[in-house]
């Protein structure tokens, strides 16, 4: 900046000359350049101050407008659960395939404080200790006049205990709405339904999430708001749900078994009606941690999905039936069972001796392991092993349960000769119960595989052909005649022509090399009615021991069958079925007296 | 320009000086005050207690104290300005110092018939200590480095502080209202530019890392932010107040259901009705027409501090009524944008409308400082 000088000497000359003082000249100067100065910040503090004038003129039209916008627009109450909302409450509902209730919610409350409004966090702490007795006075009191602005009292509390809370008259002390979930069957299909927790939860409102079963397998679909309140509707019957475990746990306490599982399965459609596994919990309250004798013996732990194990002479018809289909052997074919059967250093031996030769439909009959093993050598491994992956031995089940995902038969890590011949009467490979339930399911059902699904189903499935119509006919001769002369005696049903075949397995020593002489895993499937199958049900109990003779029996002729024989009994009315006479008998007798 | 320079003869004296007071502004204020108290007593049910009563009292108390400032020649203030911003820093300090020794959060000294928020007293302390700087600094000096980073220590100190407490709302206000004052001054507006940009960018920078590598904050800190800056995520829970205030502004509609016949706000469904979101009550019983009225008042009242200031020659004077009038307008609009939705839910008053005795007496106490510098001002 170029400043005009204070004293210009050509002035102060000439009014010297003048006789003037030259002072005066600076002095005026002095105050022009004040003046200049002042001149400049104002006219900038003008420009500031348009620009601010500017911005706030921009506020008031936004403001005004907004108003305007508001003013015009129709009031709408917010939804309770929108889309995106940060907390979903309102989980749907879960019904049977009756729709009756399974899992339902219940409204109740959360307590919490904010001690900075507490007026008497004394007698607020003395009066929770007392409705509370759980809660600790001096703790309470600690936590109420310490430095937290808010904590959690009570997760879950029941309307009387809210009104008495409310009637300390506390405002520090305050509820926040809770949707909880409610079982009211208690422990019925407990397996099935897994149980739920709080997930994110805040002042108003907590996410309740699946952690097990269908809950936690169907969680997206049961939380998601698009579904509303459509309850998911399940393939169990509760009634025959609740008589197969009634059943069930009777038959377990009568053998004095650890453990117990069923499954009934609708052949056609693979519908799993009832699925019970023994013990079992309450998934109101669900048990937190399995119990330190080990996972498998946790009441959490679901034996009929979870629970993989050797099935034993169950197996058999399997064999049985892909000779037949394969064209290798007839029911009246006679099949060498000359024992002891020998391979390399082992051999395999019946439990009693049955002579050299019988026939196949006798060597299911009497659940001969030689008679099985001989026709297996003719099948081979490899055709042997196509067959088990057909009827889906080879992959985990698709039940809608979490649980089931991870669950898949183990094989044999290599498929030997001597593999083939024991896998075909049910050693060296363990599946769980429901992997044997779907098997016997395309064995009954005419030959088509079908995929066990809890949802319910209104076709029958038609998946891909694993056997012929007239081989899964003979097979179920054969199943029908264990139960009316072999070793399933026990299961004949008047009425209700029940098939299947039984299966004792020695459980593997927990090292894992070799068995236990006495303790055993004794399975029963079954299929009735044999001569038109529907229902496929599989019962599996854990080390029984049958005491009412002189020796301990084992076997699942006298373990698992009976008890089967009994949930037949008690499930085939509610069922729908009528008790009949067999058309197949009828006509044998019709043939001989020709 | 300082005003010593000045003839003081022209200054009126004696009880004259109330006919030199700014009598537009005075009504205006009374104007506002009228409009809560009517507002407190709708939202209390057609009651004087526990809202309207105390508010006209405090109003009334405001008023005098208003006057008695006016009264006192500007040069006075000016000078204790200093001693007025450490004053209320050091009440600052001893609010944090007492709330963390006593039971839980304390924002507030108890003054008897009212409780003073420091924070408040602060906003307008620090407008009075920035006029002070700058009518003392001389003008080639404003935009050099050194001393601008003295007025923005000087607005930084009592806003960490406010921030620490946490008040967000008024944090922001100090530092925006500080700001203002030295726009007006006449600091180089590349400063505010470069403060701009820098806030910008960070802001990018935190926003953009989301979901990258080099996240800066954690995933729960930016879900927290998202349903801050738009609460209509949340209608039940952080968007609650916003969604009730919105329902009730659309259901007051152009016209409005009438004084006392507001659903919305009296049927408890707003919480904070009478403090911070008095508006939606007046909005909801007189409609557009009630709200923009109330809107057209506070703008006639920033226009007179506006037109006060720049005819004031004075630069204090004119510095302190414009900064007086930018932080009372930040108050009605940061409160209004944020009932309307337009803004995030920070604790931000109406001012001389909503409840609440501090902030009243404070706004009461500047506009005192607003009466004298205009009534003293040079001529």
């Amino acid at each position: 900046m170029i400043r005009t000088p204070l004293r210009p000497l050509a002035r102060i000359l000439r009014a010297r000359d003048r006789g003037e003082s030259p002072d005066a000249i600076e002095h005026e100067n002095i105050r022009r350049r004040q003046e200049d100065m002042r001149d400049r910040t104002r006219e900038r503090a003008e420009g500031r101050l348009l620009v601010l004038a500017a911005m706030f003129l921009c506020a008031f039209v936004v403001i005004g407008g907004r108003m305007g916008m508001l003013a015009a627009s129709v009031p709408e109450e917010p939804r309770a659960s929108s889309q995106g909302a940060e907390i979903r409450a309102q989980r749907a509902d879960i019904v049977d395939r009756r729709g009756r209730i399974l899992a339902t919610n219940l409204e109740t409350f959360a307590l919490y404080a904010q001690p900075p409004q507490m007026i008497d966090p004394g007698n607020a702490a003395r009066e929770l200790a007392r409705i509370f007795p759980d809660l600790d006075e001096e703790r309470l009191l600690g936590d109420f006049t310490g430095k937290r602005k808010f904590l959690w009292i009570k997760k879950k509390i029941s309307p009387e205990q809210k009104q008495a809370v409310h009637d300390i008259g506390e405002p520090g002390l305050l509820f926040g709405a809770r949707e909880m979930r409610l079982y009211p069957n208690g422990k019925l299909a407990s397996h099935v339904m897994g149980g739920t927790r709080f997930g994110r939860e805040g002042v108003r409102a907590a996410e309740v999430v699946g952690v097990a079963g269908v809950e936690k397998y169907f969680d997206e679909v049961l939380l998601d708001p698009a579904n509303g309140s459509r309850a998911l509707t399940l393939s169990l019957d509760l009634t025959v749900q609740a008589a197969t475990e009634r059943v069930l746990a009777g038959g377990m306490k009568l053998m004095n078994a650890r453990g117990a599982a069923a499954v009934l399965m609708d052949v056609r459609t693979g519908e799993v009606i009832s699925l019970a596994s023994l013990p079992d919990f309450d998934p109101n309250d669900r048990p937190r941690l399995p119990p330190s004798t080990g996972a498998a013996d946790s009441p959490l732990f679901n034996r009929a999905v979870q629970g993989v194990y050797e099935l034993g002479s169950t197996f058999k018809i399997f064999t049985a039936a892909q000779a037949m289909d394969l064209g290798i052997a007839t029911p009246d074919t006679m099949i060498n069972t000359a024992g002891p059967l020998r391979w390399g250093k082992y051999s395999i031996r019946d439990f009693r001796n049955y002579g050299s030769e019988l026939t196949l439909d006798k060597v299911i009959v009497k659940s001969s392991n030689i008679g099985t093993a001989r026709v297996a050598q003719e099948i081979g491994a490899e055709r042997q092993q196509d067959f088990f992956r057909d009827l889906g031995f080879f992959d985990p089940t698709s039940l809608e349960l979490v649980e089931a995902a991870g669950i898949k038969p183990l094989l044999p890590s290599k498929w030997s000769e001597l593999s083939t011949m024991t896998v075909s009467y049910g050693h060296g490979l363990s599946a769980s119960p429901l992997h044997l339930a779907a098997g016997y399911a395309t064995v009954a059902n005419g030959g088509r595989r079908v995929v066990p699904t809890l949802l319910k189903r209104d076709a029958p499935q038609d998946g891909p052909r694993v056997m012929s119509e007239a081989t899964s006919a003979n097979a179920r001769r054969m199943l029908r005649r264990v139960v009316t002369e072999g070793t399933a005696s026990f299961g004949d049903v008047p009425g209700y022509a029940v098939g299947g075949k039984t299966g004792t397995a020695d459980k593997p020593l927990e090292t894992g090399r070799g068995y236990h002489e006495d303790k055993v895993i004794a399975t029963f499937a079954s299929i009735f009615p044999a001569h038109d199958p529907r229902y496929v049900l599989v019962v599996t109990l854990d080390e029984p021991v049958e005491t009412s003779g002189p020796e301990p029996r084992r076997t699942a002729g006298w373990t698992a069958v009976p008890v089967a024989a009994e949930i037949i009994g008690r499930i085939a009315p509610l069922l729908g079925l009528r008790p009949d006479v067999e058309p197949g008998q009828l006509a044998d007798i019709t043939l001989t007296s020709n | 320009m300082s005003y010593l320079e000045y003839t003081v003869k022209s200054v009126p004296a004696g009880p004259r000086k109330v006919l030199y007071l700014n009598w537009a502004l005075i009504l205006l204020v009374i104007a506002v005050a009228g409009i809560g108290a009517l507002m407190l007593y709708s939202v209390a049910g057609g009651s004087f207690s526990p809202w309207a009563e105390p508010q006209i009292k405090r109003f009334a108390v405001g008023l005098a104290l208003m006057l008695i400032i006016a009264m006192v020649p500007i040069w006075f203030w000016r000078s204790i300005s200093g001693a007025a911003y450490l004053v209320s820093l050091i009440l600052l300090v001893l609010v944090e110092v007492m709330g963390s020794v006593g039971m839980g959060a304390q924002r507030w000294i108890d003054l008897g018939f009212v409780r003073l928020q420091p924070s408040e007293l602060t906003k307008f302390t620090l407008v009075m200590a920035l006029a002070a700087y700058y009518d003392w600094l001389p003008g080639p000096r404003t935009s050099r480095p050194i001393w601008v980073l003295l007025p923005i220590l000087v607005i930084l100190l009592p806003t960490l502080l406010v921030l620490q407490q946490p008040d967000l709302g008024t944090a922001l206000l100090l530092l925006i209202g500080g700001a203002m004052v030295m726009f007006l001054a006449g600091v180089h507006w590349s400063y505010f530019a470069g403060v701009v940009a820098l806030a910008g960018g960070g802001i990018t920078a935190v926003l953009q890392s989301r979901g990258t590598e080099w996240q800066l904050l954690k995933d729960y800190q930016f879900r927290r932010i998202d349903t801050f800056l738009d609460p209509s995520t949340d209608p039940l829970g952080a968007g609650y107040h916003i969604t009730q205030s919105k329902i009730a502004l659309g259901s007051g509609g152009w016209t409005g259901r009438g004084f006392m016949q507001g659903t919305q706000s009296r049927l408890n469904f707003l919480p904070e009705k009478h403090t911070d979101f008095i508006f939606t009550t007046l909005a909801e019983e007189f409609g557009f027409l009630g709200g923009a009225s109330l809107l057209g008042l506070y703008v006639l009242i920033l226009v007179f501090c506006i037109v006060s200031g720049v005819s004031n020659r004075d630069r204090f004077s004119s510095l302190l009524i414009l900064g007086v009038g930018a932080t009372f307008f930040l108050y009605f609009a940061v409160n209004m944008s944020m009932v309307m939705g337009l803004a995030p839910v920070v604790g931000v008053p109406l001012p001389l409308v909503s409840y609440g005795g501090s902030a009243m007496l404070v706004l009461m106490l500047a506009f005192g400082l607003v009466q004298s510098a205009h009534v003293h001002r040079p001529r």
